[in-house]
C-alpha cells in the first residue's frame, strides 16, 4: 500500500514541479511516509490536552513507542490520526469541534479519529460512581448520537487522575495510606470538599501543603478513590497505580491507539498522504490531474485497511446486527486485536504455520457461509463480505 | 393613583421599538410595563453543565431540578410558594395540566418540543412564602436554538439574575457576553462561582472573574459555592459546614431582592428596560443608517454611467432581435412556399400517371377521394412544419432580446381542411351502345362498298356478297376500335386537367394562407418586444430621474434615522435619571 501511494505521490509530484507551493505540500507528505505515525491531541482551552499527552506519554509498550504524539498541533501540521477532547457530550460542543469541509476520500476513510470525554472525574458532581457514570456517557454517546458515530471510539478519560496514576511514587501511596488507615467517618467530613481537605484541623502529622498538592496532583476525586481502592485491598503502590490507570479510562484509550493507530500506522500514513494529494489536486487542476484523481478514487476503492476499521467501530458502537461472541470473532478477524495473522484467528503467537492456516480456512469458510446466507439483510451480509475479505488476505501470507 | 413617571418613557420607547420593526423588544417592554406587582423573580441562568439544577436544589434543600446526565426541561421551571408540593405544565395556549411533582421531568419529556410554555412548581418552603419566586431556566447553547430563546426570554420580567459558571475554568468569552446582555436588561446581577468542593484553585479563579466582570464595566458580585457541600452540611446539620457552602450569603442576597420595595423595583426595572431596548434599537438604527450611507459612497456620476451602458446595450438589443426576427420570417416565408410547391408537385406527378394509364371512367371513383386526403395531409404538414419554424423564431428573438423575458403566445392556425374543396367530377362520356352501333354502321359502309364494287367488276358477283359482307363487319370492328381509344384519351386529358386545376386551386388558397399566418406572427412578436424594449427603456428613463433625484432623498433619510436615534438618546437619558431616583447611577449609553 505505502508503495503505490509512493507511486502516486511520486507521478504527483512530477506534475507539479513548477509549482513551489504545491511541491512543498506534496514533498512533505512524500517524507511522512518515512516518519513515525502523528496522532494530535486537540480540544478546547482547559480540556485538558497537556495532561493528557503527558499521561499517555513515555509508555514503555512496544504498541505506542513508534508514534508521535502532538499536544494541540497547530493548523496546516501533518497529522495521521486525531484524538478530540471534550469536556462535555453536548451536541453544541461536538457540532463544533467536528470538521466539515473535507475531501471524498477522506470521508470515505474516515478512520482517524478518537474522542474523549475528557475529566470524567467531574461527571455528576464528583460523587464516587463519576467514573462509571461518565463511560456509559461515551458508550451512549457513540452508539446512539450521530456526531459521534464517525469516530473509531469515544472514551471517558480522567486525565488528571490517569496523569497523577502513572508517575506516583512510594511517597505518596505512603501518604495516601496513612489516609486510608484513618477511620472513614472520621476522615469523611474532611474529603468533601478541597477547603475541608486542606483544613488546618485535618486529623494527622500531615502539613496543609503537602495535602494542597496531593489534591491537586490527584484531585478530589482522584483522592477519595484512591482511599476506597486502598481499603479494598489495593495495598501496593503497583496494585494502585494500575487499578487507577484502569479506572481513569487511560488504558481503554492506550488500547484504542495502540489498535486503531498503531497497528494501522502504514495505511493511516498513507491515507494523510492521499488526503494531502487530493486537497493540491482540488487546488490546483491540471490539465492531467485528473488521471491521479482516477488513480486515488480506485485506491480508495481498493485499500481494506480503512473497511476493517470502520466495520470494527460499528461493531464496537452496536450499530451492527452482530453481538456476542460473534461480535468478538469479527473484531478479533478484523484486527482489532493485532493485524498478525495469529492475533487475528486469536492463536498462541507462536502457533503452528499449520494449525494457523486451518483455522484460517475454517474462519473463511464459516464467514462466507453467513456472507451468503440469504435471510439476512444486505447489510449484515456486507459486513460479512468484509470480515471474508479480512480471513482471506491472511490465508494470502501463505501463498 | 397618579401615574409613576416612568410609564410615559416607557410607552414612548415602546412605540418607537414598534415603529423600527423590533417587536421583540416592545414585547419584552410591555411585559415590563404590565409586570403584576409584588413577588420578586429571581432567575438562574448558565451554559450547561455548570451546575445550575444542583444550585436551585441547594438553595431550596429539595431536589426540584433534574440534575446530572438527566435530561433538563426545554421550557424555564418557575418555583414559588404552595402549602402543597404540585406541579403544573403550562402550554403554548396557557392551558394548564396538573402533574406529580416526581414525575414532572417524565411528563415534560413525554410531550413533543415545543408544545410546553413553562412549568410551575409550588414548594412549601419558608423562603418562598414571601413571594420570591426561583426560575430554573434551560441551558444556553446555540444563540439560534428554541432552548437559548426561551432561557433569554425570562429576562423580561425578572427581577435579579444568579448567573452560574463552574470554578473548574474562568469566564470564557460567551459567558462574558451572556453576563453583559444580562446586566444590561436586569438592575441586579450576581455571579455564583460553583463546584468549588473540587476545584483546588477556585479562589484564582473567582479573582479573575472578579477582574473580567469589573473590566467589562458589569458590576455584579461573584459568590463562590458549593452546592455538594450544602448537601453534606443539610445531612449532618453542621452549621460551619453550611457556612462554608457560600449558601448562607447568597441567601441572604437573595433576601435582599425580596425586602425591596415593589414600587422602586417596578420603576428600575422599567428604567433599566428601557435603557437595554433603546441601546438595542440604536445599534438597529444605526446599521440602517450605515446602509444608506454606504448607498451614498457610490457617486452619482458612477451611477449614471452604469444607467447608460444600460440604456447602450438596450439599444445593441434592439437592432440585434429587429433583424434577426426579419431575416427570419423572410426565409420562413419562402422556404413555407417551397415546401407547399414540392408536396404539390409530387401529387401532380401521380396524377399523370394515373391518367395516363388508368381510364378516368372506371378509377375516378376510387381517384377522387384519394386526392382529396393526399391534399389535405400536405397542407397539415407544411402548416404544422410552418407553425414550428415560427415558435423557433419566437425563441430565437426572445433569446436574442435577453432571456428572461418571457414570449408571447403565437396562436399560429391549424390548416383548414374544409377550405381544400371536392375535386369537381369532370364531364366523362362512356362509349353507349346505340353509338356504337352508329359508328360500325359508318365503317362497314366503306368495307361492304369497297369490296361490293371489287368483286362485282371482277367476278361479277352482286354488291352485297359473302366477301364484301365479311370486309364489312371488319371495317365496322377496327372503326368502333379506333373511335372508343379515342374517346379514352379525350377523357384521360379532361381527368387530368380537372385534377390539375384543383391542386392548383389548393395551392394558390394556402399558400396565401400560410403566408398571412406567418406575417401575422412577425407581427405579433414584433409588437411584443417592442412593447417590452418601451418598457425597458421607460424603467431606465425612470431609474436616471432617481438617480438624480437619489441624493436628496439620501439626505432626507439619514437625516431622519439620525432624528430618531436622538430622540431615543433622550429615552436613555430620561431613563437613567429615573434609574438614578429609583437608586441606581446610570451608564451612558456608548457614543
Amino acid at each position: 500500500m505505502t508503495e503505490d501511494v509512493r507511486g502516486l505521490l511520486a507521478d504527483a509530484f512530477s506534475l507539479y514541479r513548477d509549482s513551489p507551493r504545491a511541491a512543498g505540500l506534496l514533498r512533505e507528505a512524500l517524507e511522512h511516509l518515512e516518519q513515525p505515525l502523528r496522532v494530535g491531541i486537540t480540544g478546547a482551552a482547559g480540556t485538558g490536552k497537556s495532561t493528557l499527552a503527558a499521561a499517555l506519554g513515555d509508555w514503555p509498550t512496544r504498541a505506542l513507542r513508534d508514534l508521535a504524539l502532538i499536544d494541540d498541533p497547530p493548523p496546516g501540521t501533518l497529522t495521521d490520526a486525531t484524538v478530540r477532547l471534550f469536556r462535555h457530550l453536548e451536541p453544541d460542543e461536538l457540532a463544533a469541534a467536528l470538521p466539515t469541509a473535507r475531501s471524498a476520500f477522506a470521508r470515505q476513510t474516515a478512520v482517524d479519529t478518537v474522542l474523549v470525554l475528557a475529566r470524567a472525574d467531574e461527571t455528576g458532581a464528583g460523587r464516587i460512581d463519576a467514573l462509571l457514570t461518565a463511560k456509559q456517557l461515551a458508550r451512549r454517546a457513540w452508539r446512539e448520537d450521530p456526531l459521534c458515530s464517525g469516530s473509531q471510539g469515544v472514551i471517558a478519560v480522567a486525565g488528571q487522575l490517569a496523569y497523577g496514576a502513572r508517575a506516583f511514587d512510594d511517597e505518596e501511596f505512603e501518604l495516601l495510606a496513612a489516609f486510608a488507615a484513618v477511620p472513614r467517618e472520621e476522615l469523611e467530613r474532611y474529603l468533601i470538599s478541597v477547603d475541608s481537605f486542606t483544613d488546618p484541623a485535618f486529623p494527622g502529622p500531615v502539613s496543609v501543603d503537602t495535602r494542597r498538592s496531593l489534591v491537586s496532583r490527584f484531585g478530589l476525586f482522584g483522592v477519595r478513590l484512591a482511599l476506597t481502592l486502598i481499603r479494598t485491598g489495593s495495598d501496593s503502590q503497583l496494585k494502585l497505580s494500575a487499578e487507577l490507570v484502569r479506572r481513569s479510562g487511560l488504558g481503554e484509550l492506550r488500547d484504542t491507539i495502540a489498535g486503531c493507530f498503531a497497528a494501522r500506522a502504514d495505511a493511516l500514513k498513507a491515507r494523510t498522504a492521499v488526503v494531502r494529494l487530493e486537497t493540491v489536486l482540488q487546488a490546483e487542476p491540471r490539465p492531467h490531474s485528473d488521471r491521479l484523481a482516477a488513480r486515488v478514487e480506485r485506491f480508495a476503492a481498493t485499500a481494506h485497511d480503512f473497511r476493517e476499521l470502520r466495520l470494527i467501530a460499528d461493531i464496537r458502537g452496536g450499530r451492527t446486527a452482530l453481538s456476542g461472541d460473534p461480535a468478538e470473532e469479527a473484531v478479533q478477524l478484523l484486527g482489532a486485536q493485532g493485524t498478525a495473522p495469529e492475533e487475528r484467528l486469536g492463536l498462541a503467537p507462536d502457533a503452528d504455520p499449520r494449525e494457523v492456516y486451518a483455522a484460517g480456512i475454517d474462519a473463511v469458510r464459516r464467514w462466507r457461509h453467513e456472507a451468503e446466507r440469504p435471510d439476512r439483510p444486505p447489510a449484515e451480509r456486507a459486513a460479512a463480505h468484509v470480515v471474508v475479505r479480512s480471513a482471506e488476505g491472511l490465508l494470502a501470507l501463505f501463498a | 393613583m397618579t401615574a409613576p413617571p416612568w410609564l410615559e418613557v416607557l410607552d414612548e420607547t415602546l412605540d418607537a421599538c414598534r415603529t423600527h420593526g423590533r417587536e421583540d423588544l416592545a414585547l419584552r417592554l410591555r411585559r415590563r410595563r404590565d409586570r403584576p406587582s409584588g413577588g420578586t423573580r429571581v432567575a438562574v441562568l448558565g451554559f450547561p453543565k455548570q451546575g445550575k439544577g444542583y444550585l436551585v436544589n441547594a438553595v431550596l434543600n429539595a431536589p426540584i431540578c433534574a440534575v446530572g446526565d438527566a435530561p433538563t426541561p426545554a421550557v424555564p421551571v418557575e418555583i414559588g410558594y404552595a402549602a402543597e408540593p404540585a406541579a403544573t405544565l403550562v402550554g403554548r395556549a396557557d392551558e394548564r395540566i396538573p402533574v406529580a411533582v416526581e414525575r414532572m421531568t417524565g411528563e415534560i419529556g413525554a410531550r413533543p418540543t415545543g408544545s410546553l410554555r413553562r412549568v410551575e412548581v409550588g414548594v412549601p418552603r419558608e423562603l418562598l412564602s414571601a413571594g420570591l419566586v426561583l426560575i430554573d431556566t434551560p441551558a444556553i447553547g446555540d444563540p439560534r436554538s428554541a432552548r437559548t430563546a426561551a432561557a433569554l426570554d425570562v429576562l423580561a420580567d425578572a427581577d435579579a439574575v444568579i448567573l452560574v459558571s463552574d470554578a473548574t475554568t474562568p469566564l470564557s468569552p460567551a459567558e462574558l457576553a451572556l453576563a453583559r446582555h444580562v446586566r444590561t436588561w436586569c438592575p441586579h446581577v450576581i455571579l455564583a462561582l460553583t463546584k468549588i468542593d473540587v476545584c483546588p484553585s477556585w479562589r484564582a479563579v473567582a479573582e479573575e472573574d472578579r477582574t473580567t466582570l469589573s473590566d467589562a464595566g458589569i458590576d455584579a458580585r461573584v459568590l463562590p459555592v458549593s452546592a455538594t457541600v450544602r448537601q453534606a452540611a443539610a445531612k449532618t446539620g453542621d452549621q460551619e459546614l453550611n457556612a462554608r457552602s457560600g449558601f448562607p450569603e447568597l441567601l441572604s442576597w437573595i433576601a435582599e431582592q425580596v425586602a425591596r420595595p415593589a414600587e422602586r423595583s417596578s420603576a428600575l426595572l422599567a428604567a433599566v428596560g428601557v435603557r437595554a431596548a433603546a441601546a438595542e434599537l440604536v445599534e438597529t438604527l444605526r446599521t440602517r443608517a450605515e446602509v444608506v450611507v454606504k448607498d451614498a459612497g457610490v457617486d452619482q456620476t458612477t451611477l449614471l454611467h452604469r444607467a447608460q451602458r444600460k440604456a447602450d446595450d438596450l439599444r445593441k438589443r434592439n437592432t440585434r432581435w429587429q433583424n434577426l426576427l426579419s431575416d427570419e420570417i423572410a426565409d420562413l416565408l419562402s422556404d413555407a412556399e417551397f415546401d407547399l410547391r414540392e408536396r404539390t408537385r409530387h401529387i401532380v406527378e401521380v396524377i399523370d400517371e394515373t391518367f395516363d394509364r388508368g381510364d378516368p371512367l372506371k378509377v375516378w371513383d376510387e381517384f377522387g377521394p384519394w386526392l382529396n386526403d393526399t391534399l389535405v395531409k400536405a397542407v397539415e404538414t407544411n402548416y404544422s412544419w410552418a407553425a414550428e419554424r415560427a415558435e423557433w423564431i419566437a425563441q430565437a428573438v426572445a433569446v436574442s432580446f435577453g432571456e428572461q423575458y418571457d414570449q408571447p403566445d403565437l396562436q399560429f392556425l391549424d390548416a383548414d381542411a374544409e377550405l381544400v374543396g371536392e375535386v369537381r367530377q369532370p364531364r366523362i362520356e362512356a362509349f353507349k351502345i346505340g353509338q356504337k352501333m352508329f359508328t360500325g354502321l359508318r365503317g362497314s359502309y366503306g368495307g361492304v362498298l369497297m369490296f361490293g364494287l371489287i368483286t362485282q367488276l371482277s367476278l361479277g358477283m352482286t354488291m352485297f356478297n359473302p366477301i364484301s359482307g365479311a370486309a364489312g363487319v371488319a371495317f365496322a370492328a377496327k372503326t368502333i376500335s379506333d373511335e372508343s381509344t379515342m374517346r379514352r384519351q379525350r377523357r384521360q386529358a379532361v381527368a387530368k386537367m380537372t385534377a390539375q386545376r384543383h391542386v392548383d386551386d389548393v395551392f394558390l388558397r394556402f399558400s396565401k394562407d400560410c403566408r398571412d399566418a406567418i406575417r401575422g406572427v412577425q407581427r405579433k412578436l414584433r409588437d411584443h418586444f417592442t412593447a417590452l424594449a418601451d418598457e425597458l427603456s421607460e424603467q431606465l428613463a425612470r431609474e436616471r430621474e432617481m438617480i438624480i433625484a437619489g441624493s436628496a432623498e439620501r439626505e432626507r433619510r439619514t437625516a431622519r434615522l439620525r432624528g430618531e436615534i436622538e430622540r431615543l438618546a433622550s429615552l436613555h437619558q430620561r431613563a437613567g435619571e429615573l434609574g438614578l431616583l429609583a437608586g441606581r447611577a446610570p451608564r451612558e449609553l456608548p457614543a
